[in-house]
């Protein structure tokens, strides 16, 4: 029980949160957050865990808005009765893409999920009929205050959080673990690795889509491009679970606690403190030095992600260790 | 009869480009085994050097050619020494990181870029004043020709070079046993820096011959990256004639692909042969061939 | 040591005491908030950034002249990063942190699409300036104004031209894969069949394509009179260099705006693009006063030539002030209720938010069409604004 206080306190916190903060924008960041913990949890388990390293993540992602918002939009239904169903469509979406990818192995896997991920934003884009190709589906919001979606968000969140921890405390765990390290030797001992495979990339596919159908409903609009985006979504995902550490129960939420703050970090300048400054010393060279700041947001994702995979292989979970040594040395240092 | 004719020529030209941009990949992954998300992105560095000494110098892209490729030589070189070769010392759960660290080298370039070009379009303009030629009412297309003979001509020479050269037979060595290499007396990590700065070099070469065709702006790189990919597996790891090969058969389906059913699923057709080389012929063409 | 503390602090003050003398001229007192949400990065800063410009060149110039009843104009630009999710919470930052009580931009049709409907939902008008696509103002969205024509009427000065001199029987209609260009297909090709022209191919194709050959050489197979295409600058200029490529020669083509209108489609395209036709929204030639004024303007401060997106940036700030001026008070509801009264000229046009068809808040403006003649965009239609005559039948492709 002592090993989960950390957890427990921070789940206390969640709960409190849109209570403190008020401001609509952070609470929007937090929901981001939330979604990002339930999307890399699942990644996690497919490519941390079972070492199915997957760049087509989005697949489900988008699976699971376009059924929540297919449901709204063709049939009139809720989208919040997407949330049931987005999960389970992206898990019928699983097999195929299992079926097809996983007779390979390493780079192959990867490329071929990569391929997956591309074919189904073709599909969603070219097939109008059915997805209203590049108009994509808005729906108006159910609520406007964001507090319901915060909490929704959270529950899937510890959904998905929880879920990594029982599974990988469960025998399944094991044999996803010995595939990842092994996979002919646990297919020689007797572990049929086809199908826990499968059962990996089913829970990850419906943790996934979960996290796609609350898009749809928080977002209230996606179109082929947002929701199947290869950079904006697969790559974001393992960039979320190698940043916090993959092979981890908390690496995930971690991962997409850093990855969303900086990234929204440099896009707004220091959540406007930038601009603050320019107001306070309307120097051209301030200036300057601040518009570049902003623009350089993407340019300062790249570096990081340089830096920790550089640094930090494992992770900031996995490697907390050594993050804690290197932040305590430097400390010592100075002093 | 004309139509066909077209797309056929169209396919072919186009797959000479794309088997320059395949080459790089094919020798880098064959190597080293590992995917560079970053390929597309040292293709545009190529594409702006050679934009900047076309605008600054009047240089003909054609003439830039030695230097872009001089250049991305080093970058390769730089970046495999310092940023990707210290992964392998590096005790992690999952040996993909080489991939990402790539993601995250891709992205620096492309923003650089951005940084000092900003996103607008920039073009050079094709160096011959009558850009096409035609043979009995089909037209070719001066700059792609020129790309495919010097893809044809880099290939032969990449080729000789693998075979014939000492150099060359150390990096197709470390391509079949990194470790056997090793014990032989091969510095394998000095083959592998090599090697990326080649294939960044080749890439390069692609780049520039692009760029009286094309158009460039930093996000040019993604698209071209994939193509790589799909013509690399198309082809097998590793072989330089399977790199022509699958330039070619991508060009020639996205071509037809273009004209017989629609433009738009142009991009799909690139992605479902790739699925189908990776699941039925996973050694690609060299398998077929042992070349 | 201290000797440079004390020259910091004796710098600190003279930037405070100049800065503060900056707004002593024009308007003073508080400033009004206005937001305004564009790419800045991404693939269409490039656009971006002439609106940007237009908006700080239209807002010194209200500023200057007293701003809105004394008080200047503060425009709070933010980002979308091309993207709907980013602008999406740009302008939830936007109205949350900044509190602004009216927003303006709005680039392309899908980001602009989804950031009206959080505008909607929180109730905060949203003056729209370029984004097209139709569904926009037919969404029945009491809180969104559109400025600039919907991409159906983009053709609507191509269709007189059409009509009285081409009389052409068959279309090939070419577009590319995003919102602008799928909704702006469907509605041309049901007016050509309305006009009476057979729509004998409608293509689309995924922007940033290297080779158009196979897809030309299939519209010239199937040899349509007019040839429409919808497509952004670099894959327009790629059109019709390969056109010319090909030798083919319909009686003309025509663009649907967006890139065929841009300097940058003739550098690239060179001389094929000469004699090509467009649809356009504004030139510096129409006959609205200021509008001249406002292309020489914007050519000597910023070094490079403006066209129809900044012309609705500029109008737009315009048209917001006026809005601001008369609202009965400070807040988005009133301001919303002082934009339904908008009767007012600008560069861009008349401005007068209407209901028709299936559209609410729409401004109603007519759109010309023009011609590439020796590297210069002249207006040919209508014939009263036209500044040369128009050069129809186009002589084929010199080989």
């Amino acid at each position: 029980m002592k090993e989960n206080a950390g957890p427990l306190i921070v789940l206390g916190i969640l709960l409190l949160f849109p209570w403190v903060i008020t401001d609509q924008y952070y609470q929007h960041l937090m929901i981001l957050v939330l979604m990002w913990v339930a999307i890399g949890s699942g990644w996690n388990l497919i490519a941390g865990y079972t070492g199915q390293v997957s760049f087509g993540d989005a697949a489900f992602f988008g699976t699971g808005a376009y059924a929540a918002g297919l449901l709204a939009f063709k049939l009139g239904i809720s989208a919040w009765w997407g949330l049931a169903l987005g999960g389970l469509m992206a898990v019928v979406i699983a097999f195929p893409f299992g079926w097809i990818c996983f007779r390979l192995r390493g780079a192959y896997f990867a490329l071929a999920t990569l391929a997956l991920n591309e074919v189904m934003r073709h599909i969603a884009t070219i097939w109008e009929s059915l997805t209203g190709g590049m108009v994509g589906i808005l729906l108006m919001q159910t609520f406007v205050s964001k507090i319901p979606y915060y909490y929704v968000a959270l529950v899937i969140a510890v959904i998905a959080v929880v879920t990594v921890q029982l599974v990988m405390q469960s025998r399944w765990g094991y044999y996803f673990v010995s595939i990842r390290e092994d996979q002919d030797t646990a297919e020689s001992i007797g572990i049929d690795t086809h199908y826990y495979k499968m059962i990996s990339l089913c829970l990850a596919a419906y943790l996934t889509g979960l996290a796609g159908s609350l898009y749809m409903n928080y977002m209230s609009f996606i179109d082929p491009h947002i929701v199947f985006s290869l950079h904006d979504i697969s790559i974001m995902a393992i960039l979320v679970g190698i940043v916090g550490g993959v092979g981890t129960v908390y690496g995930p939420a971690v991962g997409a606690f850093v990855m969303v703050t900086v990234s929204e970090l440099f896009r707004t300048g220091g959540f406007g403190l930038v601009d603050s400054v320019t107001k306070a010393i309307p120097y051209p060279a301030v200036m300057l030095a601040a518009k570049y700041i902003k623009e350089a947001h993407v340019f300062t994702f790249g570096v990081l992600v340089i830096l920790v995979i550089l640094f930090l292989p494992n992770g900031i979970v996995g490697d907390w260790p050594k993050l804690r040594r290197g932040l305590l040395f430097w400390r010592r240092q100075k002093a | 009869m004309d139509v066909f004719l077209q797309t056929l020529v169209s396919g072919v030209l186009t797959g000479g480009l794309y088997a320059l941009i395949g080459l790089g990949m094919t020798l880098i992954m064959g190597v080293m085994n590992i995917i560079n998300l970053a390929h597309g992105q040292l293709m545009m560095v190529a594409m702006y050097i050679t934009f900047v000494l076309f605008h600054y110098l009047g240089l003909d892209p054609y003439f830039a050619l030695p230097v872009s490729c001089t250049f991305l030589f080093f970058l390769g070189v730089f970046i495999q020494r310092y940023l990707l070769n210290p992964l392998m010392q590096v005790e992690s759960i999952l040996p993909e990181n080489q991939v990402l660290m790539t993601v995250g080298i891709g992205m620096v370039l492309t923003e650089i870029c951005r940084f000092i070009f900003t996103s607008n379009y920039k073009s050079v303009p094709n160096p011959y004043s009558s850009p096409t030629f035609f043979i009995g009412g089909i037209s070719f297309s001066k700059a792609m020709c020129t790309a495919f003979v010097l893809a044809v001509m880099f290939t032969v020479a990449l080729f000789w070079f693998l075979l014939k050269t000492d150099l060359g037979r150390s990096i197709r060595a470390v391509a079949q046993d990194g470790e056997a290499a090793r014990l032989m007396g091969i510095d394998a990590e000095r083959i592998k820096v090599i090697t990326m700065g080649i294939g960044s070099m080749l890439v390069a070469a692609a780049g520039t011959m692009l760029m009286p065709i094309f158009y460039l702006f930093p996000d040019i790189g993604g698209p071209f990256t994939r193509k790589a990919f799909v013509i690399t597996i198309l082809g097998g790891l590793g072989s330089t004639v399977g790199a022509i090969f699958g330039g070619v058969t991508l060009g020639l389906a996205e071509a037809f692909g273009a004209t017989y059913i629609g433009k738009d699923y142009e991009d799909m057709i690139g992605l479902i042969m790739f699925l189908l080389v990776l699941l039925f012929l996973p050694g690609g063409f060299k398998r077929l061939t042992k070349v | 040591m201290k000797r440079g503390l004390l020259c910091l602090v004796a710098a600190f003050a003279v930037a405070m005491i100049a800065s503060g003398t900056c707004l002593a001229q024009g308007a003073k007192g508080e400033p009004i908030k206005v937001g305004v949400v564009l790419p800045l990065t991404g693939t269409q800063a490039a656009f971006g950034e002439i609106e940007k410009n237009s908006f700080v060149m239209g807002v010194e110039e209200i500023n200057k002249a007293g701003g809105v009843n004394g008080r200047p104009i503060e425009l709070i630009v933010e980002d979308d990063a091309s993207k709907a999710d980013v602008g999406r919470s740009a302008v939830e930052k936007l109205i949350s942190r900044d509190k602004v009580i009216v927003l303006t931009g709005g680039y392309a049709s899908s980001v602009t699409y989804a950031m009206a409907a959080v505008a909607q939902q929180r109730q905060v008008p949203f003056v729209v300036n370029t984004g097209s696509a139709d569904n926009i103002t037919e969404m029945g969205w009491d809180y969104v104004f559109r400025i600039n024509p919907p991409v159906s009427e983009y053709p609507e000065g191509l269709k007189g031209f059409l009509q009285e001199v081409v009389k052409p029987t068959s279309v090939a209609i070419l577009y590319e894969n995003t919102l602008f260009g799928q909704s702006g297909s469907k509605e041309f090709a049901a007016d050509a069949e309305k006009m009476g022209l057979k729509v004998l191919m409608k293509q689309g194709y995924e922007a940033g394509g290297l080779d158009f050959k196979p897809l030309l050489i299939n519209v010239r197979a199937a040899n349509p009179d007019l040839v429409y295409m919808i497509s952004y600058v670099m894959d327009a200029a790629l059109l019709m260099r390969q056109a010319k490529e090909l030798n083919f020669n319909p009686k003309l083509f025509v663009g649907g705006a967006a890139g065929f209108t841009l300097p940058e489609f003739y550098k690239n395209a060179g001389d094929a693009a000469d004699n090509v036709f467009s649809a356009t929204l504004w030139t510096e030639n129409v006959p609205f006063p200021g509008a001249r004024d406002y292309y020489d303007k914007y050519l000597t401060r910023f070094k490079s030539p403006t066209e129809y997106h900044g012309a609705e940036a500029y109008a737009a700030i315009y048209v917001v002030a006026d809005a601001l001026k008369r609202a009965k008070e400070l807040a988005p509801k009133a301001v919303r209720e002082s934009l339904i009264d908008t009767d007012m000229m600008t560069v861009f046009g008349p401005v007068k938010f209407i209901a028709y068809g299936k559209k609410k808040q729409q401004n109603r403006l007519p759109t010309y069409l023009v011609q590439w003649q020796k590297g210069m965009l002249e207006t040919v239609w209508p014939k009263d604004v036209a500044t040369k005559p128009y050069v129809y039948p186009v002589p084929p492709w010199k080989k």
